[in-house]
């Protein structure tokens, strides 16, 4: 782990990734995500013989019961969870660069269950409804959140900033859920959709592909030239400003993409914490602190782990599935607990 | 100094006396200070328990009734509200909020940071899931919640323990944050199996989970009234060790405590405490948080174990009462309104300069 350097408070120059190795890695994690593709495709509480799988993939006008499983159901579904899972990598690996903090995380940090509120504050107070209506609001909750979030953070005295930001974003989640307690508490409907919802979940979500996947390629597509930025930010504002870069203005476009990512995903699929947390550290394992490779590799890790979740959540029982959200957070739980435990992280 | 000014130094025995007297003077004020706060919280509860009895929330009983039926002069349904619903409902609000500010005093006091509370650190989402996992799969255990939580929270403890002691010591930001991460975990677990439950245990487990005493009936009065009288005997016993260690491991040692013991058994009672609340009520998030605090700021830290389970206790009625009866927003789950309440507190303590240096 000595290579995620650039969460040091003083960090040294990130190293630049010998391009063969940032070459090797992201075929890798292009074939990886090709064969959980295939796997998500394939698999599923219907099983479907591979050779029938193959069959109704070459003939999509194709009829019947498993036809319309696999194009209706599974490979939006799997589509959307590469989507999602890419997104909440990007915004991940964005917000940790950004705060310099290992602990960031969309989910962590609060932000989705900020724009889970705006989301229900639209569907209770002006009767919104619909995945793009869906979309601005959780936009704004996340934008409103993640402000909140990152001025109360910065300005605790728990120990370090990656505790007091954590702490911070634990405190704004709690208004947050209990705010959305007090709005759908009398009304039934709108509690159980919301149940239902606020279990991140991809469980019925593939007709949604459609309306989400603008914003999805289009915050995938500014993140990704993002890289070269958040090595100069990394460098610290002096050395920053020294390499002329606006950096105040830099850092507000990196944090408002990182937003717009993780406000695409919770519209998507609700609050799915520890993908971009997971996603961003496997990414700099990889290929080291050179966000220009850390970047789309942790957008193809965390669109690999998520859609491997939601496999294997299909596939854990005999009857029913495990909610995405849930798997991820058997993963990242873990995961997060190591990253706590590690002994420069939490300074007194 | 150089120069002595002899007229501000008395002789060695009116010193000594000077120096008797205002100790017991400030001791005298003190347990004024203790009885009158305890007196007044006294009457805060009283007032708040003929509030929540008379006002009621769900099922309108007129007010005529209300006395009548309580001094048993009235059977039908004014009886049967009053002593089936309102009266369990008040009693089970006081007797959790005893329960969760005993807990967060005792961690607080323990772990010397005011962050440091049973459902902070995760120990209430432990609770939570052992309860659920009965809820679901056994509901007709008798009891079988409350154990099941008081397990859950002590092997998450035991988890969370282990993983934030390095090098000998437990670092408090350290265990704050996997105690963050192991919430995270057990919510996960209890979300997933709300999402296998039948129909029926559902609807309990749901109103449950989101903290409400609506659900309060006598066998859970029973359970919480066994519980804080348990637990505030315990929490007596240990105030002492407990005083004695805030002055530190050594000093502790030296005047005969039994550091790794006492800690172990605060440990263990506060979680028992915030478990047994939780099966009852469900988790109320933050009471435990506020309470220690408070009564820290009244009466100093050495007596406000007790003070802090009167505080709790008037919290999460006073918050019950409001949210059965507040305009616009009533009814409402008690949990909703005390982390409204103290969400923002916790953030003003997180915003302070030394957090750690309160208790």
């Amino acid at each position: 782990m000595t290579d995620t350097s650039p969460l040091a408070t003083s960090p040294p120059p990130p190293a630049r990734t010998k391009s063969s190795r940032g070459t090797t890695v992201a075929v890798l994690s292009l074939i990886t995500l090709v064969a959980v593709l295939i796997g998500s495709i394939g698999l599923g509480a219907r099983s479907i013989a591979p050779a029938e799988v193959i069959s109704i993939l070459l003939d999509p006008d194709g009829t019947g019961f498993n036809s319309h499983v696999l194009w209706t159901e599974r490979i939006p579904r799997s589509f959307l969870g590469l989507a999602v899972g890419a997104a909440l990598g990007g915004s991940g690996l964005i917000m940790q660069a950004l705060t310099m903090n290992p602990l960031s995380d969309p989910g962590i940090l609060g932000i989705e269950q900020g724009a889970a509120m705006f989301v229900v504050l639209g569907i209770v107070l002006f009767g919104l409804s619909g995945v793009t209506a869906y979309f601005w609001l959780a936009l704004i909750g996340a934008g409103f959140t993640a402000a909140l979030v990152y001025l109360i953070g910065i300005r605790t005295n728990a120990g370090s900033s990656t505790v007091g930001l954590v702490l911070a974003g634990v405190a704004v989640a709690a208004v947050m859920s209990s705010l959305i307690t007090l709005l759908v508490a009398r009304d039934e409907a709108v509690y159980a959709h919301l149940r239902f919802w606020s279990v991140g979940q991809l469980t019925g979500r593939g007709s949604i592909m459609g309306e989400i996947a603008p914003f999805a390629i289009v915050g995938l597509l500014l993140a990704l030239p993002l890289g070269r930025t958040l090595n100069i930010l990394s460098l610290g504002d002096e050395t920053a400003r020294g390499l002329g870069i606006r950096v105040e203005r830099s850092r507000l476009a990196a944090a408002a993409i990182a937003v717009l990512l993780c406000a695409t995903a919770t519209a998507a699929v609700g609050p799915v914490a520890f993908v971009g947390l997971v996603a961003a550290h496997c990414a700099r394992m990889l290929v080291g602190a050179d966000h220009r490779w850390s970047l789309p590799v942790s957008m193809a890790l965390g669109a690999i782990l998520l859609t491997a979740a939601d496999t294997a959540g299909r596939l854990v029982l005999d009857n029913g599935e495990v909610q995405v959200a849930v798997m991820t957070a058997a993963v990242g739980t873990p995961f997060f607990v190591w990253l706590a435990r590690r002994g420069d992280l939490v300074r007194m | 100094m150089t120069i002595l000014d002899t007229r501000t130094v008395p002789d060695k025995t009116t010193t000594r006396a000077a120096i008797k007297d205002r100790l017991r003077s400030a001791h005298r004020a003190k347990t004024r200070r203790t009885a009158l706060t305890v007196t007044t919280l006294a009457a805060v509860l009283v007032g708040l328990l003929v509030a929540s009895v008379l006002l009621g929330g769900v099922g309108r009983v007129d007010p005529s009734d209300v006395l009548p039926a309580a001094f048993g002069l009235r059977t039908g349904l004014a009886d049967y509200m009053i002593f089936q619903i309102r009266v369990p409902r008040a009693l089970a609000a006081l007797l959790s909020g005893a329960l969760f500010g005993l807990s967060g005093a005792i961690y607080q006091r323990l772990i010397r940071n005011p962050l440091a509370t049973p459902d902070i650190i995760g120990i209430s989402a432990g609770a939570g899931a052992g309860a659920t996992t009965v809820f679901l799969f056994a509901p007709a255990l008798a009891f079988g919640a409350p154990v099941a939580a008081i397990l859950g929270s002590f092997v998450l403890l035991a988890i969370i323990h282990a993983l934030s002691l390095r090098r000998g010591g437990v670092d408090t930001y350290r265990l704050v944050l996997i105690g963050i991460g192991m919430s995270a975990i057990c919510i996960a677990y209890t979300n997933y199996l709300l999402t296998v439950a039948d129909k029926h245990s559902l609807a309990v487990a749901m109103r449950w989970l989101i903290g409400s005493v609506s659900a309060a009936d006598w066998d859970g009065v029973t359970v919480l009234a066994v519980g804080t009288v348990a637990c505030g005997i315990c929490a007596v016993l240990l105030n002492r060790s407990l005083g004695s260690m805030s002055l530190g491991d050594e000093l502790a040692t030296g005047l005969g405590t039994s550091v790794p013991r006492t800690r172990l058994a605060a440990l263990l009672l506060g979680a028992a405490a915030a478990a047994l609340a939780t099966s009852i009520v469900g988790p109320i998030g933050f009471v435990s948080l506020i309470s220690g605090p408070i009564a820290v700021r009244l009466v100093g830290a050495d007596r406000a174990v007790g003070l802090s389970a009167l505080i709790g206790a008037a919290i999460v009625l006073g918050a019950d009462v409001l949210a059965q009866n507040a305009p616009l927003i009533s009814p409402v789950p008690t949990g909703a309104l005390t982390a409204l309440l103290g969400a923002p507190y916790f953030v003003w303590l997180i915003l302070r300069r030394r957090p750690e240096a309160t208790l």
